[in-house]
């Protein structure tokens, strides 16, 4: 078949109006992805400080499909057969109450490593990107927000770890993320394959000094070394990529999403980036996307004044309202986010929903408390059967086996993940 | 000497036999509650304690120890069914259990003294550019250096993420854009503004346009005809316009009423905030150092002291109106009759915002200015009384002393007319690396490397001195310049995790480097690097001479304020946002004057070679004039006249004096709204008497019995008393914080403690309740108020000695603070004492130390 051929193909299924050239290098290099089989995407959103446990989380003796909604997530109701909360996972070695997304994807043990007082190890969105990310522009998107660290994440650069168990940055506003997704550049290919070897060249250069520098130091020191020279690899692969998609101009979405202006900060901050994660699955620019969401500024464009924490340690009275209100609006835009979802049409005409494996939560309960970890999941991704509240038995399951759950169910080959001790067959059954 | 030399290493290291355990007569606990099930046969949870080990310092022992704290803590165990722990018991078993589960954890994280290689962190990083080509740099792009609980000097938990390296490239080249200059001098410019003209004639075209709009509305109302036939969209858009014209016409007349709005402007406060006169400098005017200048005079006598100040800022996309990035505070003396000119030094980077505007002095956030808008209204005032009138504002620069400018010829350091050939290039590369590389030489592959980059950037196109930026940012961004290393000969490895206690003593230059970055943040200059080039920094007069110099030199305040920030827990000062309707007083210029306080009295200790007691009970205070307003100190005592700290005397009737009592802890002591007696008390605890307690445990269960109960702080907290899991710290913590309840959220005395009650409405009301400031320090000695609680941590001043020392040695040598420094700690405080306990003392012992020679 010649590519003008399968071009026009393509554009007769009349879902996503694309130009000749950027259908003809999306077949190019998406060709793991037939017709058919459309590709898998995990999302991973982390709330920061937890939920008002007295009005989120639903009667724990009503399980199944019958329970019902609470306050909390009154506003998912719409879709509420094609979700699942799931109670009574936890993380066992965390003991930072103030730590809601350093260890929430990963299980590590913070004191494992002797001599160290931080330690950590690969998150659940990176071991997805190490297997899906080869076929798309972006192995994985990390999305955050300022200050996250006073938010209830705790530690690290966004939600991701990398196999190293080192942080890895993300992107912490709707504009940034938009440039990296969406901002095209019009220097033309021949420039910007000489920059590209130019860049090559530099690394090349730092290396050679990172040899002088690496002569007599010792273990610890070698391995700090080694940071550097894995942010070099690190860099090395990016290029890699960027030569392979090099004359792939960035695709837009049906709906296009304008580049943000202005100061956007709280709630239209979560919506944008919602957006831009909707649009980024789309064009199937990434299939891996975590997303550490901001709380303090959250609840101040909700008209708050006190900040996250604050709120966390809510009693009775006006801190509670915030924490319900705040949880309320989660709810609300997690219910635009899968309308997004439910609404777009990939190519053989079922929808983004279906393959996608979302899941929205906290390391942090409520509170102090980081046992039973609030825990949504929805998207037809990973074969979850949705419309259920499952309550699992032991109170401490860990939350690496649900990590390991989704994993599988989107077809990532992993035996084990973290501390898990299996999988969670209530999740298919 | 080298006996000498050999037997204090003895004394420096402490022997290697520190372990943990829970004493063995806890084994009670268990016996009382625990092994009916936890024993060999029913083994419940697959725990049997009678064979569980009581030495914690084991990784599956501490988790073990971990699980059955964590279990008690949330109440999980002793099951519901079963027999209870009595208080009494519980309290005293968690207590201990918490307590030797932080010395574990300690223990386990112990580097024992390894030093990992440090990357230079963001403060470095800005100094160090700053030192190499004196261009000011903002690094706040890069990833934070926070690290939890130790400090950013501590080279283990300096990480390097993926996108770092190329960020260090894009910080570089904006640096080199300003440094390396390709056009000719440019011109100084002076603008300025006569303020009369924008704001009095812009008010009055404004208020013109709303007379002819309510001129318009007047005919349609009487016209009966379509609001459209007179530019209304409809009725209602006519009855919006009138509301506004209510609220908004009578200041604006107001304002033109004012005599003084004829010769300039009048700051104010109107609905949509406050009103900032502008300065702005264009985005395409040069980088360099710039003069804001503006004309300004207090209106009359009566306007009260704290008025009398304008803040100055910049404002940034997404401010709203009359919010500033507050960058200064200025007294304004000047009178209408005697007015005076202020100057307002800035430096402009490429990056840096240039819309520059000064306002009146107050919260920093428009709700504030509406409320304080809404609050004249209440009184039949058209506007808040205004305080100063400023007669024009100007901008001049930048002043060039020579071109090229210095960060120039920093790179090119032959003559400008110097043929820019490969031998020159290549001269300049191995130059700047050098440099770069704190005086260690690149290698001459490295440099073909650089070379090869500047020969393609030419054959892209690129002249010759923008070719040369790209090979000079990548040595901005290589290991050599990022990294502080200090190689041996034969490197230790790690032999079952511990690494072999050899240690061998820094190089001349590696010496001068660490001990620069201890004090300044910054490489070391030229004359330190020639001392210990020529062997004479070994010596200890002169270790001691340079280390003088070094703290008096202004840029010891990197080392103050960088360690102090950390070591206080400072950060929590901006954890917060302080309530203006409680607290309209807090604005951003007296919290940043808070916060100075602390560092400037550091200072004062260290320059005046006072003893490390005075940060406790001290006679002085180190304060501004802000401050000492704020203080209530009274305008003229102790002359306190402008923006700089300088120490006065502490007024006989003043509350002031030390750490305990100054705003900033105060307030850090607080959520913003009431005080906090326990994140005071355990303040107090860890950084004043030395005694930290356990963190925060998770999953216990929240007190919630007086939730909904409108109390005072005592008795809401003495429901800690009633659950073990709570008054097994909070015993000790909650009775100091007491101690202070006389100060409120933002560190200003109180006689009642007000509690606010809420309303359905936006209006405040308060309950009071009666202060008792008595409580008792952990060891159970009584105290009666926050004088005397002050007296008796003062008397404890070797405890805090002790806290000041370990964090110390954390800072400078970049490396958690480990058992086996608690001789070199003791051994520091001996010297200190020697020297009249001088808190300058302290860091000379430490300089002086073994240790701080030791890779």
């Amino acid at each position: 078949m010649n590519p003008s051929r399968r071009a026009l193909l393509r554009s007769g299924t009349a879902t996503i109006a694309l130009p000749f050239l950027e259908s003809f290098g999306f077949r190019r290099f998406a060709s793991a992805a037939p017709l058919g089989a459309r590709p898998k995407r995990l999302v991973f959103l982390g709330m920061g400080w937890g939920v008002t446990r007295e009005t989120w989380y639903p009667d724990p003796k009503v399980t199944g499909a019958d329970y019902e909604l609470t306050p909390g997530l009154q506003p998912l109701k719409r879709h509420k057969k094609d979700l699942t909360i799931v109670q009574n996972l936890a993380n066992q070695f965390n003991n930072e109450a103030h730590w809601g997304s350093t260890f929430y994807l990963t299980g590590a043990n913070r004191y494992a490593e002797p001599g160290q007082s931080f330690h950590n190890t690969i998150s659940a969105d990176q071991v997805a990107a190490e297997q899906f990310g080869a076929d798309t522009r972006f192995t994985s998107i990390q999305l955050g927000c300022k200050g996250a660290e006073n938010d209830g994440h705790g530690p690290g650069l966004s939600m991701a770890w990398n196999r190293q168990g080192k942080p890895i940055a993300g992107l912490n506003n709707p504009l940034a993320a938009f440039h990296q997704l969406f901002a095209e550049d019009n220097t033309p290919l021949e420039q910007r394959q000489a920059m590209l070897k130019q860049r090559r060249s530099i690394l090349d250069a730092v290396m050679d000094d990172a040899k002088s520098v690496k002569r007599g130091l010792s273990s610890t020191d070698v391995e700090k070394v080694d940071e550097y020279l894995q942010s070099i690899r690190d860099i090395e692969s990016r290029i890699a990529k960027e030569e392979q998609w090099l004359d792939v101009p960035k695709k837009f979405p049906e709906k296009p999403v304008k580049e943000p202006k202005g100061k956007i900060e709280g709630y239209e901050e979560v919506k944008l980036m919602y957006d831009l994660i909707l649009a980024a699955m789309q064009v199937d620019a990434t299939r891996v996307i975590t997303y550490r969401q901001p709380v303090t500024s959250f609840i101040s464009s909700l008209g708050a004044t006190i900040t996250g924490h604050n709120m966390s340690h809510y009693t009775n009275g006006a801190r509670r309202q915030v924490s319900e209100m705040r949880d309320q609006k989660n709810a609300e835009l997690l219910a635009y986010l899968i309308d997004g979802l439910k609404a777009s049409k990939e190519p053989d005409g079922s929808s983004l929903y279906d393959h996608v494996a979302l899941s929205f939560g906290s390391n942090i309960h409520s509170i102090h408390y980081l046992t039973n970890c609030p825990t949504i999941l929805t998207g037809g991704g990973a074969g979850v059967k949705h419309g259920r509240h499952l309550v699992m038995q032991d109170p401490k399951t860990p939350l690496c086996n649900l990590w390991l759950s989704l994993l599988q169910g989107v077809g990532v080959n992993v035996d084990s993940h973290g501390d898990s001790t299996g999988t969670i067959k209530e999740l298919f059954a | 000497m080298l006996l000498l030399a050999a037997s204090s290493a003895v004394a420096e290291e402490a022997p290697a036999t520190s372990q943990v355990s829970m004493p063995r007569k806890h084994f009670a606990f268990f016996e009382k509650y625990c092994v009916d099930c936890h024993d060999d046969t029913t083994e419940k949870g697959n725990l049997d304690l009678y064979k569980l080990s009581f030495d914690l310092g084991t990784l599956e022992s501490a988790e073990m120890w971990q699980k059955i704290l964590n279990s008690l803590n949330s109440g999980e165990m002793p099951p519901e069914k079963k027999p209870q722990p009595t208080n009494e018991d519980k309290t005293a078993f968690l207590e201990i259990l918490s307590g030797r589960l932080v010395d574990a954890r300690a223990l386990l994280s112990d580097t024992g003294g390894e030093i990992t290689m440090r990357r230079l962190n963001r403060r470095e990083y800005e100094n160090t550019i700053e030192a190499l080509l004196g261009i000011q740099v903002d690094a706040s792009d890069l990833p934070s250096d926070a690290n939890s609980g130790g400090f950013d000097t501590a080279g283990g938990s300096l990480f390097f993420s993926s996108d770092q390296f190329e960020q260090y490239l894009k910080i570089a080249h904006r640096v080199l854009d300003e440094a390396i200059v390709t056009t000719p001098k440019p011109q100084v410019r002076k603008v300025r503004v006569e303020a009369e003209t924008n704001t009095t004639k812009a008010t009055a075209k404004r208020l013109a346009a709303m007379d002819a709009q309510m001129e318009r509305a007047k005919a349609w109302h009487e016209s009966g005809k379509e609001p459209r036939d007179f530019g209304f969209v409809d009725a209602a858009e006519v009855a919006i316009q009138e509301n506004f014209y209510k609220r908004d016409s009578p200041p604006l007349r107001a304002y033109l009423g004012w005599p003084e709005t004829k010769t300039g402007a009048v700051l104010h406060t109107l609905f949509g905030g406050a009103f900032i006169l502008n300065a702005d400098i264009p985005t395409a005017t040069p980088s360099g150092r710039y003069m804001v200048r503006f004309k300004a005079a207090v209106l009359n006598d009566k306007v009260p002291f704290h008025q009398r100040f304008i803040e100055y800022g910049t404002r940034l996309e997404g401010q709203r109106g009359g919010e500033l990035s507050v960058q200064g505070c200025v007294h304004i003396k000047g009178t209408m009759a005697d007015p005076q000119v202020v100057e307002i030094p800035i430096t402009l980077t490429n990056a840096s915002p240039r819309y520059f505007g000064i306002r009146e002095r107050q919260i920093n956030n428009r709700d504030f200015a509406r409320l304080v808008f809404s609050q004249a209204q209440a009184k039949n005032k058209p506007v808040p009384d205004p305080a100063i009138w400023v007669d024009w504002i100007e901008w001049e620069g930048p002043p060039h002393d020579s071109w090229p400018p210095k960060s120039h010829e920093a790179v090119f350091f032959k003559p400008t007319d110097t043929k820019l050939d490969e031998t020159y290039v290549r001269e300049i590369l191995v130059r700047f690396a050098t440099k770069a590389f704190r005086a260690r030489q690149p290698s001459d592959s490295f440099i073909d490397k650089l070379m090869a980059i500047y020969q393609a950037q030419l054959e892209m196109g690129a002249k010759p001195l923008a070719a040369l930026k790209e090979p000079l940012a990548v040595i901005l961004a290589s290991p050599g310049f990022l990294y502080l290393t200090e190689p041996v000969e034969k490197p230790w490895f790690k032999e079952n995790g511990k690494p072999l206690p050899k240690r061998v003593p820094l190089t001349k230059r590696e010496f001068a480097i660490r001990l620069a970055y201890f004090l300044w943040s910054a490489p070391p200059d030229d004359e330190l690097f020639k001392l210990a080039m020529d062997g004479e920094l070994r010596k200890p007069e002169v270790l001691r001479q340079q280390t003088q110099r070094m703290l008096n030199d202004p840029r010891a305040f990197e080392f103050i304020s960088g360690f102090t920030h950390q070591w206080l827990d400072m950060e929590r000062l901006d954890f917060f946002n302080y309530n203006f309707r409680s607290y309209p007083q807090f604005d951003e210029s007296v919290k940043d004057a808070a916060r100075n306080e602390v560092y400037h009295t550091i200072r004062t200790v260290i320059d005046e070679n006072r003893p490390i007691g005075d940060l406790l009970n001290p006679d002085f205070l180190v304060v501004n004039d802000v401050l000492s307003n704020y203080y209530g100190l009274g305008r003229l005592q102790g002359g306190v006249n402008g923006a700089q700290f300088r120490s006065v005397p502490v007024p006989a009737d003043s509350k002031r004096g030390g750490l305990l009592t100054m705003a900033a802890i105060l307030a850090m002591g607080s959520d913003g709204e009431r005080t906090s007696p326990v994140e005071r008390g355990a303040w107090i605890m860890r950084k004043l008497l030395n005694n930290p307690p356990p963190p925060a445990p998770p999953n216990v269960p929240q007190l919630s019995r007086n939730a909904d109960k409108i109390v005072g702080a005592r008795e809401l907290l003495n429901l800690h008393m009633e659950e073990a899991q709570c008054a097994q710290c909070h015993r000790r913590i909650d009775p100091l914080g007491f101690g202070l309840e006389h100060f409120n959220a933002v560190g200003l005395w109180r006689e009642q403690e007000l509690v606010q009650v809420p309303t359905k409405r936006k209006a405040t009301k308060a309950r009071a309740f009666p202060i008792d400031s008595s409580g008792t320090l952990p060891d159970g000695t009584p105290f009666t108020d926050s004088a005397e609680l002050r007296a008796k941590i003062s008397a404890r001043k070797d405890d805090f000695a002790r806290g000041f020392t370990e964090h110390l040695i954390e800072y400078g040598l970049g490396r958690p603070f480990g058992f086996k420094d608690l001789n070199l700690a003791d051994q520091i405080i001996s010297r200190a004492k020697e020297e009249k306990d001088a808190l300058s003392a302290y860091i000379h012992a430490l300089v002086q130390s073994r240790a701080f020679r030791l890779k």
